[in-house]
């Protein structure tokens, strides 16, 4: 298992690398949905930073893998070719092990974005915990000790090539992702970013969600990787200014006028129903509709609709103060004239 | 901290060897040479009041109407009340007559539950200070624990994540980990597992004698993930590090989540598995789910086992489901031992 700046996109949101589009799509909601900052299942499981650095690379992976041309060029570069790696399947972890030294190679070469062998590994670590409850199970435990080649299969096994990687991965974990991170914020269509990879370290961030730039303070805490530190203080700061633009096609200016329409097309972009935005954040179906289409009279007073637009936004990783400031504004009027209840 | 030897927490080389032979026989009942606990699962979880004794006590008795020998073990030292789930009344024979070295054999303070296969060991105790054991004591109760002839000793472990409790957990085959889809109880989960994995990494590095060197390399850094931590050790030294890695490995609890009322709770297993895996590097199975159910708390009221009680009723079908996969689990282990 490597870490998470470590894997690639495919693997973060555990497909192969042969996924059909549709099928990355839902993969990156199920990733959002299930290491999302307001899932259950991570509660107090990973520190701000790593849920941080996961959201950003899940949005990654939804904006490059799912553009064609930016997901090719993505593939050359981690050296993927398209119907190489098609079968990561479930048997593939257990020998997660072996393949990991081989992604190892990648590293050295840190200028040249040229790793050829990762592919294996990338199957290997993948696919979704659901699928492969079986295979390993048995035996595991019991005798770990003794048989090593099998056991070796459960989490740690990539692992063991570190060291090479350790000096090597800020490369190929910043160089890959970021450059489109960046770009879409900046209004550029998502292709040209590539080739930028000059400026990984900054790039990257962009895509971070709010967690990040809610604790500043953060990012020191986790000592042991200099690497990883050092992309996440590079992050904090950009993210501040950034937090507002979906990473997705959708450009937000910075201006913009939030109605409910804006906010559904968001919604939707995210591949988000309202059924899911109303689970995760709460507010009841009722409110997200009436708030999508405008029905001023039937939300609820300024005050509370205040704090739910707020956390609708944050839900959309957008800028819940501006959103909901430019909500209200054009509300204002309204509920002026007819004060509510 | 090191109190000790550690004893077949790791489990040594001679341990691991001993095991296939055990394993080459039919998996029936026909007696080993050397009597052995088949498997030993433990039930934790860290929070209280997450069901892990009636998990424990339906877990048995679904193991037990499968012709499995089963024993249960009250393991919560101090808050012992296994026998109460299961209707007896208070066992004549307990851990502190064994802990007090009463009895010499564990056997000994098994007492019969009146459900054929299954055996308690209760742990209510009227001497205090065992409820806190010395180390030695422990040690000589896991000793037992692993040597009953049985085919699965089930230990109910208390909540917390005090050593003994971890202690109990890491020397499983089955860790089995409850969860109840609160954010109270998923942080305790976490807490506890991640404490037992810590544990772990210090036993290990006590066999292998990477104390120093993990020591060395804790110092000024708090590492959050394995993965991390074994990368770390590689560097310094490959062998080690992958010797840590695999042992690591190993460490594979088992995941329950109970009082499920929807069928986004049951999903949520899924989800922690794979948080697990993702934030963590490491491996987790999820068993199943149960069903919160009203029987449950009835069964409880009137001191009858839910399985006995009400055996049709939903989260009685979760027992017979995870009892199933247990021990078709352990089947094709014991297969693959074989072959």
């Amino acid at each position: 298992m490597k870490r998470l700046s470590d894997q690639t996109l495919y693997e973060i949101i555990e497909v192969s690398a042969a996924a059909a589009p549709a099928e990355i799509a839902r993969a990156c909601d199920r990733a959002a949905a299930t290491y999302g900052p307001g899932s259950l299942a991570t509660y107090t499981l990973a520190s701000a930073e790593e849920t941080a650095l996961l959201s950003s690379r899940i949005e990654e992976a939804r904006v490059v893998l799912l553009d064609a041309s930016a997901r090719s060029r993505y593939d050359e570069r981690i050296g993927v070719r398209p119907h190489d790696a098609p079968a990561p399947a479930p048997a593939a972890t257990p020998l997660a092990l072996t393949p990991a030294p081989v992604a190892a190679a990648p590293a050295p070469p840190a200028s040249t974005p040229v790793p050829s062998p990762p592919p294996p590994p990338h199957g290997a670590g993948g696919r979704a915990g659901q699928t492969f409850t079986p295979p390993p199970w048995p035996p595991p435990e019991v005798e770990a000790v003794s048989t090593e080649a099998r056991h070796s299969s459960p989490g740690l096994p990539v692992v063991s090539q570190p060291p090479p990687q350790a000096a090597a991965e800020p490369p190929p974990a910043s160089a890959s992702p970021q450059p489109h991170a960046g770009p879409p914020l900046a209004s550029l269509p998502p292709p040209a970013p590539v080739l930028a990879s000059g400026e990984e370290a900054s790039a990257q961030p962009p895509v971070a969600p709010a967690p990040l730039a809610t604790r500043p303070g953060g990012p020191l805490p986790t000592p042991a990787p200099p690497v990883p530190i050092a992309l996440t203080r590079a992050v904090a700061p950009i993210l501040l200014e950034n937090e507002v633009a979906p990473p997705r096609p959708l450009l937000v200016p910075d201006g913009a006028v939030w109605s409910g329409e804006m906010l559904r097309r968001v919604r939707e972009s995210r591949g988000l129903t309202v059924q899911q935005v109303a689970e995760r954040t709460r507010i009841t179906r009722h409110h997200l509709e009436n708030i999508e289409q405008d029905k001023f009279k039937a939300l609820p007073a300024p005050v509370y609709l205040r704090g739910i637009i707020m956390s609708l936004a944050r839900e959309l990783r957008l800028d819940g103060q501006k959103v909901a400031r430019s909500y209200l504004d054009r509300m204002g009027p309204v509920t002026d004239a007819e004060p509510k209840r | 901290m090191a109190e000790g030897p550690i004893l077949k927490l790791v489990k040594s080389d001679d341990a691991a060897v001993a095991l296939p032979s055990g394993g080459s026989r039919p998996p029936s009942r026909t007696r080993r040479i050397t009597p052995r606990a088949r498997r030993i699962l433990s039930v934790g979880g860290g929070k209280g009041g997450i069901g892990k004794s009636l998990i424990s006590a339906n877990l048995a008795i679904a193991l037990a109407r499968r012709g499995q020998r089963v024993v249960l073990v009250d393991a919560d030292l101090g808050g012992a009340n296994l026998h109460t789930t299961l209707g007896l009344d208070l066992p004549r024979r307990t851990l502190s007559d064994f802990i007090d070295r009463k009895v010499e054999r564990l056997e000994d303070v098994v007492s019969p539950t009146g459900i054929p296969n299954l055996g308690l060991v209760s742990g209510a105790l009227d001497n205090l200070e065992a409820a806190t054991p010395k180390h030695a004591q422990k040690m000589r109760l896991l000793r037992h624990i692993q040597a009953m002839d049985v085919d699965y000793a089930i230990l109910d472990l208390g909540a917390g994540t005090h050593t003994n409790v971890l202690d109990f957990f890491l020397v499983s085959d089955h860790g089995v980990l409850v969860l109840v889809p609160e954010p109270t109880a998923v942080e305790n989960a976490y807490r506890f597992v991640k404490a037992a994995f810590w544990r772990r990494v210090r036993n290990v590095s006590q066999v292998f004698g990477y104390e120093e060197l993990l020591h060395d390399i804790m110092q000024g850094a708090s590492f959050r993930s394995p993965v991390e931590l074994v990368a770390t050790v590689v560097e310094r030294d490959p062998e080690a590090g992958a010797n840590l890695a695999n042992h690591l490995a190993a460490f594979r609890p088992r995941l329950v989540v109970n009082q499920v009322r929807t069928a986004q709770d049951a999903e949520m297993g899924h989800a922690v598995v794979a948080a697990w895996r993702k934030y963590f590097g490491l491996e987790m199975d999820y068993l199943g789910a149960i069903d919160y159910d009203d029987e449950m708390w009835r069964a409880v009221r009137v001191r009858r086992p839910l399985l006995l009680d009400r055996p049709g009723a939903a989260a009685a079908l979760g027992f017979e489901r995870i009892a199933d996969r247990l021990i078709a689990a352990d089947e094709s282990g014991r297969a693959a031992d074989r072959a």
